[in-house]
């Protein structure tokens, strides 16, 4: 809602460009690989050079079919490419190789869930193949810009969605979960900060109750994560300030400034965004057989959706325990083989989620502690050897320098003491040290076991089992 | 094995032509090294070949006729030219050209014209008019041109040599400076059938760098045939209109007369959209074309013109005078039909009509004929300057080359008279892929025709 | 249909081309000729249905995904007319981002 009290919907599309893994580019044999020295790694192709000639990597084709197939996608056994005209410096033909009116794919979802309205199901309206472009720097000499084409005829993939997201929030929910799914089936690192995941946004806006689309706006240059919801709520305010106050909103491109945290329009003296497009005549169509299309799916792991699903029948999990152990594959199939170990489910679910997830986030994503070892420290904990406390302690030794856990935890002394008799020396002096305490509770004050208990565990350094030193505990009061 | 001095000597020797464009000294200096390192086993061994200034050479300079390539010195050579050289062939200098490949008469050269080598007031056609000069003048005894619309065929009938266009596919494009994508080939210039189709035969060939040449083997030379007897030459009634020049059908008919004479069966067929053929290919050709030399921007290679207020003046000035008339004028027209409201009406309708004109070439075929043949030009060579104010009269010099380009299928031009002592040409059209049939036909009617009577 | 004097200066900015003021005239007359010449496609009946032709195979290629960059005699900075520090240098785009 906004100041003067009206109700105002936002309409957002993402459109997502995806750098697909390959080793060499899309229409030539150079290198993908990333940080080479500018304008290295490059060939008369992907330089636009007088007399050269497009030719498809097979490769790439083949991940660009696997995620179509993870939107569940119609994947169309004959599509066209096409040239994009425009000129730029960091475009070398003039032109840029790409789908148009006979994409790869269409008519895919993707489902997420919205922080204001829960499970969503936003359409993926087309997924095409695409070469990309050089990369311009414009503050590196001065009046000038510097052009560096290693980048250029890098394999991409356009993912553009409905205008079915309903807020910044929710945006940033449905390209987080595009992420996963991409990098769960492992087409490509999806890192904004390399830039191998780029976003633009439509917006636009309108009345609560307006059935009708209203102009909208594309919002480019977000350039980290953290700058989605930030760069979209921006635009959407100034869109409700700008129609509040009278405005209209015009169709244009804004770029958004991460360090003003506004969005500008790109100036430029003509809007002519007549694109040409044309089948491209260098290219024969691209004909995908059933046969490939098949062995694509087969390439497919378990998608997070079905694996989230899996987990909740199979371990017994809550629908959000399960998701935060199925948010990365890595996270998935360590929790999994931590249970193989053998291990018990609920316990390794809560290692994971707890510990071995705060230890990787310090530590590069890395889960240091090897499920074997993982598995060994629940059975010690289960087994009444160590506390939970001494357990973390040994697992954050195990995390450092590795090592076996019972080894460990012995020679750092943590191995619980269950020897009734060891325990009963000690509930002993701990009754004998405190006959008021013990008189109160044999007056009926039972509350005072967990200040025994706290006695017993501080006169034992910790190593107490505190399950079997309470029991000792309440047969000497008792008595 | 030719002599490298004196393959040097002979091209200098026709510099009246200004039909080479590569500078003496650094000719000789190149041929001779050439010569030094050249396989003695290729099958070519030795033969020097003129290679048109649109295709890449690491030898020489690659300009396209054009000052927005001048001085343009090509890190890679085309896939054409590395077969000639492992044959063992010699590049005997780059030629002259209509800019970009876009003419009829060489007079669109940024360079100067080409001059007629058998009467110096007229052109030797265009756009390859530097390699026909130089075939024609015996200074080399081939050359590679390439095929757009007619741009072998026509320069060929018009200095009286042989000129092969293949079937789009058969040799690769790489290293071609593109024009019309969908309709460049590489082509060959030769003294006779015979020199024209070995040169083909090596340059031809599967090439995994360009996506659009066939996966097939180089193309296997026939044997010179006995007689015609068993082929069925078809004369399509559209190509010899009432308004045709009475000596070029005179050519004509006494080539026909002749290759009946050799047994070949003769009939007429129609393909009925040929009217279309020259507007189709007008808009298919600056369209892909307007596409093609949008790289031209003075950005990563060649000249640039002054424009360094910003990125766009540099644009705008580089390729504004960078580009000559002929070519900025059909970048326009191809800009203009691809361009939003018009792509329906003018492209789409084009690449439809395309259809047709290859649906025509289909049924004759199918209908039992193995070849047509047809003039190769409505004309012999022109005055130099009489076309240049009017581009559509320029452009129906192509009328009877434009179809097999726009049906992808191969054709061949051999001299078959003379009119008021210029060279005519007559034209073989053969089936796709079917090259050896149609040098076949060639072969038989080259020896029987008098090429330099009048007709 | 007539080609005007701002239609050929909108086209050229498209195609990133200077026309000379002089010449616009006679441009903008020689391209309505050859539009009309060539328009004269509209008139034939062709259906909707019917499909383009285009010449060469049928299905493009798969290139097998190695690194294999097609050699180059010489790096762009021998052929490139500014060159600094390995990179291309254009002027600034100006008003542009």
């Amino acid at each position: 809602m906004s100041q003067t009290g009206q109700h105002w919907e936002t309409i957002i599309g993402l459109e997502t460009h995806v750098q697909l893994r390959t080793k060499s580019k899309m229409f030539c044999g150079c290198s993908t690989a990333f940080g080479a020295p500018p304008n290295t790694q490059v060939c008369p192709v992907c330089l636009g050079l007088p007399g050269a000639l497009p030719a498809a990597n097979g490769a790439a084709i083949g991940l660009a079919v696997r995620g179509a197939l993870a939107f569940g996608c119609t994947v169309h056994p004959r599509s066209i490419f096409a040239r994009k005209n425009y000129f730029y410096p960091d475009l070398p033909k003039g032109y840029q190789i790409s789908q148009f009116d006979q994409p790869l794919a269409t008519q895919g979802t993707l489902s997420f869930v919205s922080p204001e309205r829960g499970a969503v199901t936003a359409t993926i309206v087309r997924l095409h193949l695409e070469e990309d472009a050089g990369k311009s720097i414009h503050d590196r000499f001065p009046k000038a810009t510097a052009v560096d084409l290693n980048r250029s005829g890098v394999p991409l993939i356009e993912i553009v969605s409905g205008p079915d997201l309903r807020s910044p929030a929710e945006a940033r929910a449905y390209l987080q979960t595009l992420k996963q799914l991409l990098e769960y089936i492992g087409i490509s690192d999806c890192d904004m900060e390399k830039g191998s995941l780029r976003v633009d946004a439509n917006v636009s806006v309108r009345r609560v109750g307006e059935t009708v689309l209203n102009t909208r706006t594309e919002v480019k240059n977000i350039n980290a994560f953290s700058f989605v919801e930030k760069a979209l709520t921006v635009e959407r305010d100034r869109q409700i300030a700008l129609v509040e106050s009278g405005g209209s909103v015009t169709q244009q491109t804004m770029l958004y400034d991460s360090k003003e945290n506004t969005v500008r329009p790109q100036r430029s003296k003509e809007e002519s965004h007549d694109y040409r497009y044309f089948p491209e005549p260098d290219l024969p169509p691209l004909i995908l057989t059933p046969e490939f299309v098949a062995e694509q799916q087969s390439e497919l792991p378990e998608l997070p959706g079905q694996k989230r699903e899996r987990f909740m029948a199979q371990y017994a999990l809550s629908r959000e325990h399960a998701t935060v152990l199925t948010a990365s594959r890595a996270v998935a199939d360590y929790f999994e083989n931590v249970v193989r170990a053998p291990a018990e489910p609920q316990a390794a679910a809560n290692w994971v989620m707890t510990e071995a997830l705060a230890d990787a986030k310090d530590h590069q994503e890395q889960l240091r502690v090897a499920p074997g070892a993982l598995a060994q420290i629940i059975a010690l904990v289960k087994g009444g050897t160590l506390s939970n406390q001494a357990a973390k302690r040994v697992f954050g030794e195990v995390a450092a320098k590795g090592g076996d856990p019972r080894t460990v935890a012995e020679s750092l002394g943590l191995v619980q003491v269950a020897d009734t008799n060891v325990l009963s020396g000690w509930v002993t002096d701990v009754l004998g040290a405190h006959p008021t305490e013990v008189a109160r509770y044999k007056n009926g004050e039972v509350k005072l076991m967990p200040f025994f208990l706290g006695q017993v565990m501080r006169a034992s350094k910790g190593k107490a089992d505190p399950k079997l030193a309470q029991r000792v505990l309440e047969e000497k009061l008792s008595a | 094995m030719s002599d490298a001095k004196a393959v040097a000597d002979r091209l200098v020797k026709a510099k009246r032509l200004n039909a080479l464009l590569t500078p003496p000294k650094d000719l000789r200096k190149s041929l001779l090294a050439q010569a030094a390192a050249a396989r003695p086993t290729g099958v070519l061994y030795g033969m020097p070949i003129a290679v048109k200034d649109n295709i890449c050479t690491l030898e020489f300079t690659t300009s396209c006729g054009s000052r927005i390539l001048e001085g343009y010195q090509s890190p890679f050579e085309a896939t054409a030219i590395s077969k000639l050289k492992a044959a063992g062939a010699l590049i005997a200098g780059k030629t002259n050209c209509d800019e970009f490949a876009m003419g009829s008469s060489t007079e669109h050269s940024a360079y100067g014209r080409v001059v007629h080598p058998l009467d110096k007031s007229r052109v030797p056609g265009g756009s390859s008019g530097g390699s026909a000069a130089l075939v024609a003048a015996g200074a080399v005894p081939a050359a590679l041109g390439s095929d757009t619309g007619g741009s072998v065929r026509q320069p060929a009938s018009f200095c009286g040599v042989v000129g092969i266009k293949p079937t789009y596919g058969r040799v690769s494009r790489y290293g071609l400076v593109a024009f019309g994508s969908s309709l460049d080939q590489i082509g060959v210039f030769g003294r006779s059938v015979h020199d024209a189709a070995r040169v083909l035969s090596v340059i031809s060939g599967r090439d995994s760098r360009d996506s659009t040449c066939e996966d097939r083997d180089p193309l296997r030379l026939p044997t010179v045939p006995e007689s015609l007897q068993g082929f069925v030459i078809g004369l399509p009634r559209e190509y010899f209109p009432p308004e045709l020049d009475p000596a070029v059908r005179r050519a004509c008919d006494r080539a026909i007369r002749m290759m009946k004479e050799l047994g070949a069966a003769v009939r007429e067929v129609s393909l009925p959209h040929t009217a279309y053929a020259v507007p189709t290919y007008y808009v298919i050709a600056p369209a892909e074309a307007s596409s093609n030399l949008a790289r031209y921007d003075g950005v990563r290679y060649g000249p640039r013109f002054d424009g360094s207020a910003d990125i766009r003046a540099l644009y705008r000035a580089t390729r504004g005078q960078g580009f000559g008339a002929e070519v900025r004028r059909r970048i326009l027209i191809g800009t203009y039909v691809l361009s939003a409201g018009y792509y329906d009406a003018y492209y789409r309708k084009a690449q439809q009509m395309r259809a047709l004109i290859a649906q025509d070439f289909r049924n004759a075929f199918d209908r039992g004929v193995d070849l047509l043949f047809t003039p190769t030009v409505p004309s012999p060579a022109f005055k130099a300057g009489e076309k240049l104010n009017d581009p559509i009269s320029m452009y129906m010099s192509d009328i009877f080359t434009v179809t097999a380009n726009l049906a992808g299928l191969p054709a061949i031009s051999l001299p078959i008279g003379r009119v008021k002592g210029l060279p005519i040409g007559g034209q073989l059209i053969g089936q796709a892929f079917l090259e050896d049939e149609m040098i076949e036909a060639a072969y038989a009617l080259e020896r029987v025709v008098p090429a330099t009577d009048e007709a | 249909m007539s080609v005007s004097r701002e239609d050929v200066l909108r086209i050229a900015q498209l195609a990133e081309l200077d026309v000379a003021e002089e010449g616009l005239p006679e441009l903008a007359e020689q391209m309505s000729r050859i539009l009309d010449y060539v328009a004269q496609l509209s008139g034939v009946p062709a259906s909707d249905n019917l499909k383009p032709y285009v010449p060469g195979p049928d299905a493009i290629r798969f290139r097998s995904d190695e690194v294999a960059p097609t050699p180059l005699a010489f790096g762009p900075a021998v052929f490139a007319p500014a060159f600094k520090e390995g990179f291309f240098v254009v002027p600034k785009l100006g008003q542009f981002e």
